[in-house]
């Protein structure tokens, strides 16, 4: 029994070494296990058999119910390919991504944000697919979401989608505070009628606020998409101008941030507006105690609609306290008389590339696998469902046959509001969003935080930006007016 | 000659139990893969700028960065502040917990520690989730419904620089104390009952029993519990990260926080890789004065 045990525990000492060992020696692994598929012999002959790997998150409520049709359609499509995708929740998707990229094993194909491009070119893990994407492919594109997914000279993938982060209205409480909703929708508001119209959606009962004229998520780094979408309609329409100096020193930063701070003294924001999260604003909204929350995206009026309709058959699993919402979308507020500029999201496809330069045919495989998932019938399901527009002619064609119930005002509106969307900016070098990231991280979203809870001024808030872009790209590298 | 000291060393080996190093290697290896690998590397990573391509040697520039961030200062004084608030009073709770529970039966003592024990086996995102729903801002919410009884306004809890610190302060006051409870209720179990009789005997009181017999035999397990305590919450990482994101104004920003966010936010690995062995060397002075002026008198 003492020999058997005594073997037992050399056995494990000796397996623990090995598997330790083994982790660690990714260098020197086999090439053709790599998910990038690099250097396979195999993979020379176009016909050749790969395996394309992808990881994708729940983009919509039934995307990831689908991927076993999606890579069963791919591979009738494309026989001798193997789409391998690997499901992620939102939650663990950036984790995810980011341990397989610093291990120099990252995913094929990765669904991200477009504004992450940037983090991986500079780690050198995206793989540029410009001189692989056929122009068939890349027509079947709208130019201003495929801008999106380029940094410098690359094309890093294709978008899924570009969603306009907008606001969203309680059609009821906007007409009973006598708001035009329809000709807002058209021809947009200003700073000061917005905020006029905000106080009226004010309700009170004695001391008490019973309704919000405005409720927008600020909790944490949600703030950041708040001043973003404001400072994006008073002439800063990206943090750099066209002449590459950071933008967010201009005086009209000053007046938003005044602005901020004169919505909740006002009393039509509430004053713990630094605290109130997307869950929490989004149940404010339904319950009734906001009139207009931000930011509203667009399938947030299919929310409404089937928390309506649970509503209607008395289904318990209606949010609790809610009443019946018609959304309505509505333009964010221009400021100090400048154009509109909506602030768009373009999520997407985004190719990835292991440690070892991936073989032209393996490159190819992953831009039809990229290509197959962003546009056509997959496209087109996902986008409907997300009540976001199609983005590709694919898709567009495909979705003829499928029915949204969307509310048609809203649809024309997203239209309008698409039309103004601020540009992409690939010329902005990589090094230099990396330095204005890390400054909204950890100068602009705490200070802005400070100024929601009234701990300091707007003009606090202005200088110390100011003072800490000064430091970052220097007297000559940021906006003086 | 040889051929004796050769004979000796064998037999040596195999007296000393050969087997035994076997077992040991186990812990060993797993030391060395898992603790001791990632730190050298860590140490090696810091003089570099890390890119999973092929990383370039910076020399010391990372830690002359480290030094030069006032947030980096001002995440160390956050932490200072909230180990200096939640340890001590962590102690004192368990303690006192511990206290209560021993005179109990063995089965509601371990009823008690089970129930202390818990908040350490449920996830803490879903612990932090209850602790956002306590700290609703909104009048509505369930800690501002409590303060409003006694006439106090609704508290933007974890949204003001004013109340933010404290919140997670209280947070860990009211959590997790089951390990220090476990340890602290092992340790009075160990006291031989001849001293308590003794002092009856005496006529002691309840007060001086626990402080001429229980504190002083609980020194070595404070100490312990001290020590690893102060480590731990120099580390603390979590709850600033779900219940604040180290706001208001980095308010709540602690050293952990900063180091995850240099790491996986922005990928400067070499920067957190200097900061988390700023942060080890600062640890380790800490302990090292804990046990010289609190563990000369520790007999274990």
């Amino acid at each position: 029994m003492a020999r058997k045990f005594r073997v037992l525990a050399s056995v494990l000492a000796l397996s623990v070494s090995l598997s330790a060992l083994a982790a660690c020696s990714s260098k020197g692994g086999d090439a053709s296990s790599s998910p990038s598929g690099t250097a396979s012999p195999s993979a020379g002959a176009s016909e050749a058999k790969d395996t394309i790997t992808a990881l994708l998150p729940p983009v919509s409520a039934n995307y990831q119910n689908n991927f076993e049709q999606m890579a069963k359609d791919f591979n009738a499509l494309y026989p001798n390919l193997t789409l391998k995708i690997e499901p992620a929740s939102w939650e663990d998707m950036t984790q995810k991504l980011d341990t397989q990229v610093n291990a120099g094993s990252p995913p094929d194909i990765a669904f991200i944000g477009s504004d992450g491009i940037s983090k991986y070119v500079q780690q050198g893990m995206l793989m540029d697919i410009t001189d692989v994407a056929t122009p068939d492919m890349i027509n079947d594109f709208d130019k201003a979401p495929l801008e999106y997914m380029k940094k410098g000279d690359g094309l890093y993938g294709f978008p899924a989608y570009m969603e306009i982060h907008a606001l969203g209205g309680n059609k009821q409480f906007l007409e009973e505070a006598g708001i035009d909703w329809k000709n807002v929708q058209k021809n947009g508001w200003t700073y000061e009628e917005f905020r006029e119209a905000i106080k009226k959606g004010v309700v009170k009962e004695g001391d008490k606020t019973k309704r919000y004229g405005f409720v927008f998520a600020n909790a944490g780094v949600t703030s950041k998409d708040y001043l973003n979408i404001l400072i994006k309609n008073a002439g800063m329409p990206s943090a750099f101008t066209q002449d590459l100096k950071y933008a967010y020193t201009s005086k009209n930063y000053l007046e938003v941030l005044k602005a901020v701070r004169q919505l909740i003294d006002d009393g039509s924001m509430p004053k713990e507006l630094s605290s109130v999260d997307a869950g929490k604003r989004w149940n404010m909204f339904l319950t009734g105690q906001t009139m207009i929350t931000g930011k509203g995206l667009a399938t947030f009026e299919n929310s409404a609609n089937k928390n309506n309709e649970k509503l209607k058959a008395n289904d318990g699993s209606a949010v609790e306290g809610s009443i019946p919402v018609e959304y309505i979308v509505l333009p964010v507020p221009s400021f100090l008389g400048q154009p509109p500029v909506s602030s768009p999201a373009v999520d997407g496809y985004v190719t990835f590339r292991g440690k070892k330069e991936p073989t032209p045919e393996h490159k190819a495989n992953v831009v039809k696998a990229a290509y197959f998932l962003a546009s056509g019938k997959v496209a087109a399901t996902t986008n409907n469902e997300l009540f976001v527009a199609h983005i590709t002619k694919s898709g567009r064609e495909a979705a003829k046959s499928m029915t949204v119930n969307r509310n048609p005002d809203n649809v024309a509106a997203v239209e309008v509001l698409l039309s103004h969307a601020a540009p992409a900016r690939p010329d902005i070098p990589v090094e230099l969003g990396a330095k204005a990231i890390k400054l909204e991280d950890e100068v602009i979203i705490p200070k802005f935080q400070a100024l929601l809870a009234n701990e300091i001024t707007p003009e606090d808030m202005y200088e110390a930006v100011k003072n800490a872009a000064i430091k970052e790209f220097g007297q000559d590298g940021v906006v003086q007016d | 000659m040889a051929r004796l000291s050769k004979g000796i060393k064998k037999r040596k080996i195999h007296e000393d139990g050969a087997w035994a190093y076997a077992f040991i290697a186990v812990a060993l290896v797993v030391y060395a893969m898992f603790t001791a690998y990632p730190v050298v590397s860590a140490f090696l990573i810091s003089f570099e700028e890390y890119k999973p391509l092929g990383s370039t040697f910076v020399g010391f520039e990372n830690y002359a960065n480290t030094f030069g961030d006032a947030l980096f200062w001002k995440a160390i004084r956050n932490t200072i502040v909230y180990t200096a608030l939640t340890v001590p009073v962590a102690l004192v709770i368990s303690f006192a917990v511990a206290i209560l529970i021993l005179p109990f039966k063995k089965w509601l003592q371990t009823a008690f520690k089970a129930v202390y024990y818990l908040p350490a086996v449920a996830s803490g995102v879903a612990l932090s989730v209850v602790w956002l729903w306590i700290f609703d801002p909104l009048p509505s919410g369930i800690l501002n419904r409590m303060i409003g009884l006694f006439g106090i306004e609704n508290q933007n809890w974890l949204g003001s620089s004013a109340t933010s610190m404290f919140s997670l302060v209280l947070m860990s006051w009211l959590s997790s104390h089951g390990t220090s409870i476990i340890i602290y209720l092992a340790a009075l179990l160990g006291i031989d009952n001849s001293y308590y009789e003794a002092a009856e005997l005496d006529g002691a009181s309840f007060l001086q029993k626990l402080w001429h017999i229980v504190i002083p035999f609980l020194k070595p397990t404070t100490l312990f519990l001290l020590v690893t305590g102060v480590i731990g919450s120099f580390q603390v990482f979590q709850n600033a990260y779900l219940m604040t994101g180290g706001g208001p104004d980095n308010a709540t920003t602690m050293v952990g926080l900063l180091i995850f966010n240099n790491a996986f936010k922005y990928f400067e690995f070499g920067e957190a890789a200097a900061q988390s062995l700023i942060l080890a060397l600062i640890i380790a002075v800490i302990s090292y004065f804990q046990f010289k002026f609190l563990g000369n008198d520790v007999e274990y």
